[in-house]
């Protein structure tokens, strides 16, 4: 440790860092703490180039430990702990100092900025001497895989997986597969048939001799790790007495959907009040049924779509639900098909056409004679009762904003387009396989742009509307994509054990047992013979809840040592 | 000059670390008085970690961890929640304020929030000045 | 082994005398010492004087075994020159291992501590306001004691050691154990803790261990405890999982939970802070209040966390003026 080399590389990257801390300072600062030879500073760190300039040093100057003070280690840990592994050195011989996300990106002072780099980068150099070369463990990869979730987006993950010949699992707590595209009947904007779509998948999935499909069941808890999870489902399907069956497989893609929002929950929409006020959902049951026509079986005269219903308010969900919009001009289409003489009026906030052949489909729907009328997001309108001598049965007021009047509206039917939400059951869910959910309960991705399907937890995947609102083709895309990361890790065959674990260190355990009921893993065992507790490193996530815990300091965290955090400590304050 | 609190940060991975990078992401200012080490998980903070910052100078410490119940590892959080009270006692026999050690459980989405915390927290150590700790430790060690 | 008998020095500072007492209930083993050595300083036992000790070459002692905390100047003053003096200085004892007992003072201040004893005690006449201080002048003659320091010092504090000895006092076996250990040049490395294991108490405690869960602690009377399970366990405190072992479990063994006086283990720099995050996780219980409730069961963190150690600990000293 005395000896050693560090070498300190500074990322410029472009202006994000270069703009706000003054990196000619920071470098001759790096240049001048214990045992750094090397202290550079370069555009882009994490570009060839940079990473070159990192393995040549390395070469060069006989370097033993690299710090690079740039972005999150949670961006490009991963890519310099390749770089110096191509030099030769163990991945572990590095730390990053994050001096653009917590460092330039929020702070404008530039010189407590600079001086803030200067104590992290001081920090990461003063920990990194501390730090010893770990060894990844291989270990085998099961290549089956259970999906939970029988819809749209569990079908697609399971037939791909299938088709390239891995065994699948789909759990689907209903008794049929389908999801809610089961409930709908048309699907913008080119007005397939969901049924199709739906038929084509099952009769696929049913036909695979790959996929076992296991209905009115349950995912009861998870064990194990990426590559060696067990599963335990409680199988109902058909069976008298529910029985529990343990599945080994290697990855998991939850598939778990959403649910729809309760239109009830907006009192002046009159839902479960006005007859004639339906959601979405229960007009596709109409267009299912080949019939519009209101609760006494009218032809309705009029017809109104209100958008946004649960979505984009303040008092319920801030988020927009991304397929409501071109819904509802579905239905302003069917409607008009049906019933050419009705008069439809969409009451919308914004027209969110975002995708492939939704402007055209917006167009088509105006030419068939849709009323548009736009309001605001804190004004809803509010639907009452006709009077006696009105012809409709309802009237709605619209504070319509494009016109800037109060405009009534008549309307024999009203649906309201109700957004989507997390399932009351995904927390049970996100819990059983270990992901996070946001606030509105999504459960959350690895990174929002660069890792849309992976999770945080090694092994989990998730795809389709059970991670946010979305629509067919990019639920599809989604869990395609799951199926294709999978199947490349099955590819390689094994899986490399995170190196980072605890380790107890049988010189110094007294037998005590303060750490055997901490572990949520149950990665710690007690040996009656030898009186010493154990890691089981393969089983160990990392958490550190039992390293600081021990009382003798005998459990050691391999990359989070005491030590090494004291060095940061100290680091980071001198 | 104004006096500069020196605030470190334990924040957890999962949560809080990421959190704080959403905040970087953003593009949302706060003070830059606060330093984070990086830990797995709030669990890992051992309490000689808080003493030991102190002792070197920081004027406050902040751990953050995920909420509980949303623990990346489950529990680890509540195991961070039992150690907290009983170290606020031990620190209060010291003689330290109550107000320079401090828990906050922050999301990984809650980016604002990790900001308004550290701003918070600079604001309130300001107005209660530097910590006394290291500045007494130095003069006992020089006296000797 | 040189013709000349082992010259060695015992010192008590600002301690109890445990550890001198601990030295002779070696019973008839001090008296193979005494044949084995010259006993040049023992205040409690044997008639040595400081200017004998001044008087003395450098290096000229081969052992001295110092205890008690550093508290005035005196003690200094003495742990300054005994180390001038000495081949080995060993702190022995957790008052100069750790800074002991009267470490404890340091949650105090000297202002505090003189103005209780001599102003505010109920045995002082009315009246009467003296106070001591270093200098006083009497008759045109100044009278000199020692400076009473601001805070509680350990032995490392003031001067370079060598061994550390734990325990308050150490046991007598393991005095036995560290005498022949120097007669025999038997040991390890610069700066170790000796006398004692490398493990805690825990791996010498015979009692039986199985489930750490804390619902709530108990005072050692205020339950029937059971003599074979372990005393954590039954609510009991006992900072035994946080100690070192070596002592013989004298404690627990008699049924009182183990107070930490053999101090820490090696990989641990903070006693105290280590023993509060293990107790805490095994609090059963995920209520804020009830965990609040369970903490308040517990008198005073220092006497559980710092008993010993206080100024060895990483914050040292209360922080109040």
């Amino acid at each position: 440790m005395h000896n050693s080399k560090i070498g300190v590389y500074l990322c410029n990257c472009g202006t994000n860092i270069a703009k706000i801390v003054d990196c000619p300072a920071l470098r001759e600062y790096a240049e001048a703490l214990p045992n750094v030879v090397v202290s550079k500073e370069y555009k882009y760190m994490c570009s060839n180039p940079g990473q070159e300039m990192i393995i040549q040093d390395i070469k060069d100057h006989g370097l033993d430990r690299v710090v690079v003070a740039a972005c999150s280690p949670r961006m490009h840990e991963r890519t310099f702990r390749s770089a110096i592994q191509t030099a030769g050195l163990n991945p572990y011989m590095f730390e990053m100092a994050n001096i653009r996300e917590q460092c330039s990106w929020v702070h404008e002072d530039t010189w407590a900025a600079t001086e803030k780099a200067k104590a992290l980068t001081k920090a990461a150099v003063l920990r990194v001497l501390h730090h010893e070369p770990l060894e990844r463990m291989s270990v085998k990869m099961c290549p089956s895989t259970l999906v939970i979730g029988g819809g749209i987006a569990g079908l697609t993950t399971a037939l791909d997986l299938a088709e390239a010949g891995q065994q699948v699992y789909i759990v689907e707590k209903k008794d049929q597969l389908g999801g809610n595209l089961a409930r709908v009947d048309l699907t913008a904007p080119y007005l397939d048939s969901a049924r199709d779509l739906l038929t084509e998948r099952i009769t696929r999935v049913r036909e695979n001799n790959k996929i076992e499909v296991m209905l009115n069941s349950q995912l009861k808890s998870l064990e194990g790790f990426v590559g060696n999870f067990v599963a335990a489902i409680q199988i109902q399907d058909g069976r008298p007495v529910a029985e529990t069956k343990k599945l080994e497989v290697g990855n998991v893609v939850v598939c778990t959907g959403y649910k729809e929002f309760d239109a009830g929950r907006i009192t002046h929409y009159g839902y479960g009040k006005l007859p004639n006020v339906i959601t979405s959902f229960e007009f596709e049951k109409m267009l299912k049924a080949g019939r519009v026509e209101t609760k006494e079986g009218r032809i309705p005269q009029y017809v109104a779509i209100i958008h946004c219903v649960g979505s984009r308010s303040q008092e319920f969900h801030g988020y927009c639900s991304r397929v409501c919009c071109m819904t509802a001009l579905k239905y302003a289409h069917e409607i008009k098909s049906a019933i050419p003489k009705c008069y439809v009026s969409d009451v919308y906030i914004d027209m969110h056409a975002f995708g492939k052949g939704h402007e055209d489909f917006y167009k088509r729907t105006s030419e068939v004679k849709t009323l548009f009328l736009m309001y605001g997001k804190n004004e809803r309108p509010v639907i009452r009762k006709a009077d006696r001598g009105d012809d409709c049965e309802m009237l709605i007021e619209v504070n319509e904003k494009l016109s800037g009047e109060v405009i009534e509206i008549p309307a024999d039917l009203v649906i309201l387009m109700v957004g989507m939400e997390a399932r009351e059951d995904s927390s049970e869910v996100a819990r059983s396989v270990n992901i996070s959910q946001d606030k509105e309960g999504w459960f959350i991705e690895s990174h929002p742009k660069l890792d849309p399907v992976a999770t945080t937890t090694d092994g989990i995947y998730i795809a389709g509307t059970c991670a946010s609102p979305k629509d067919i083709p990019d639920t599809v895309a989604q869990a395609r994509a799951a199926a294709a990361r999978i199947l490349g890790k099955i590819a390689r065959g094994k899986i490399d054990v995170e190196a980072v674990y605890a380790e107890v260190n049988q010189d110094y355990c007294s037998g005590c047992r303060m750490c055997n009921e901490l572990c949520p893993y149950s990665a710690i065992e007690y040996d009656e013979q030898k009186r010493r507790s154990k890691v089981i490193s393969a089983v160990c996530k990392a958490c550190g809840a039992c390293v600081s815990s021990c009382p003798s300091g005998a459990i050691k965290g391999r990359h989070f040592t005491d030590r090494q955090i004291y060095a940061q400590i100290e680091g980071v304050l001198a | 000059m104004s006096f500069e609190p020196k605030i470190v940060g334990f924040l957890c991975q999962w949560c809080s670390y990421t959190g704080a990078d959403l905040a970087g992401t953003s593009r949302i200012q706060y003070r830059p008085n606060i330093r984070v080490i990086r830990l797995m998980c709030s669990a890992r903070v051992d309490p000689s970690f808080i003493a030991k910052s102190l002792a070197d100078g920081a004027d406050g410490v902040l751990v953050c961890g995920c909420h509980p119940g949303d623990c990346h590892y489950a529990e680890g959080n509540y195991k961070t929640m039992r150690r907290f009270p009983f170290l606020k006692k031990m620190l209060a026999a010291y003689g330290i304020e109550d107000e320079r050690v401090r828990l906050e459980w922050v999301s990984a989405s809650e980016g604002q929030r990790f900001a308004d915390v550290v701003n918070d927290m600079t604001e309130r150590i300001r107005l209660l000045g530097p910590s006394r700790v290291r500045s007494k430790l130095q003069t006992d060690k020089a006296e000797r | 082994m040189a013709d000349k008998k082992l010259q060695i020095a015992l010192y008590w500072s600002a301690g109890c005398g445990g550890c001198d007492v601990a030295v002779l209930d070696t019973d008839e083993f001090i008296l193979e010492v005494a044949k084995l050595a010259d006993i040049r300083l023992w205040p409690i036992a044997v008639d040595g004087k400081y200017k004998d000790i001044e008087a003395m070459p450098d290096g000229e002692l081969d052992l001295t075994l110092f205890n008690g905390a550093v508290r005035n100047s005196e003690n200094e003053h003495m742990a300054k020159l005994l180390r001038k003096k000495s081949k080995l200085l060993i702190a022995f004892g957790s008052c100069a291992h750790m800074g002991g007992i009267p470490g404890l003072a340091n949650l105090t201040t000297r202002d505090d501590i003189l103005t209780t004893v001599y102003l505010h005690n109920p045995s002082i006449e009315t009246g009467n306001q003296t106070i001591p201080h270093p200098e006083t002048k009497v008759d045109g003659f100044s009278l000199h004691i020692p400076e009473f320091y601001k805070r509680v010092y350990k032995l490392s504090d003031v001067v370079d050691v060598d061994y550390f000895v734990p325990g308050c006092p150490p046991a007598p076996h393991q005095v036995k154990n560290v005498l022949l250990a120097v007669v025999g040049g038997q040991l390890p490395p610069k700066g170790s803790v000796i006398g004692a294991s490398d493990r805690a108490v825990c791996d010498d405690c015979a009692r039986e261990k199985t489930e750490k869960k804390l619902k709530r602690l108990h005072r050692p009377h205020e339950i029937i405890q059971d003599p074979k399970k372990c005393l954590l366990e039954q609510g009991i405190l006992c900072v035994g999982p946080a100690t070192r072992s070596g002592c013989g479990v004298r404690c627990p063994n008699t049924g009182q939970g183990c107070r930490g006086c053999y101090g820490p283990l090696p990989n641990v720099i903070d006693q105290g802070t280590k023993f509060i995050a293990a107790l805490a996780s095994i609090i059963d219980s995920r209520d804020p209040k009830e965990i609040q409730q369970i903490i308040d069961q517990t008198p005073d963190m220092i006497a559980i966390a710092y008993r010993f150690g206080l100024p060895a600990s990483l914050l040292q000293r209360s922080m109040r003026s």
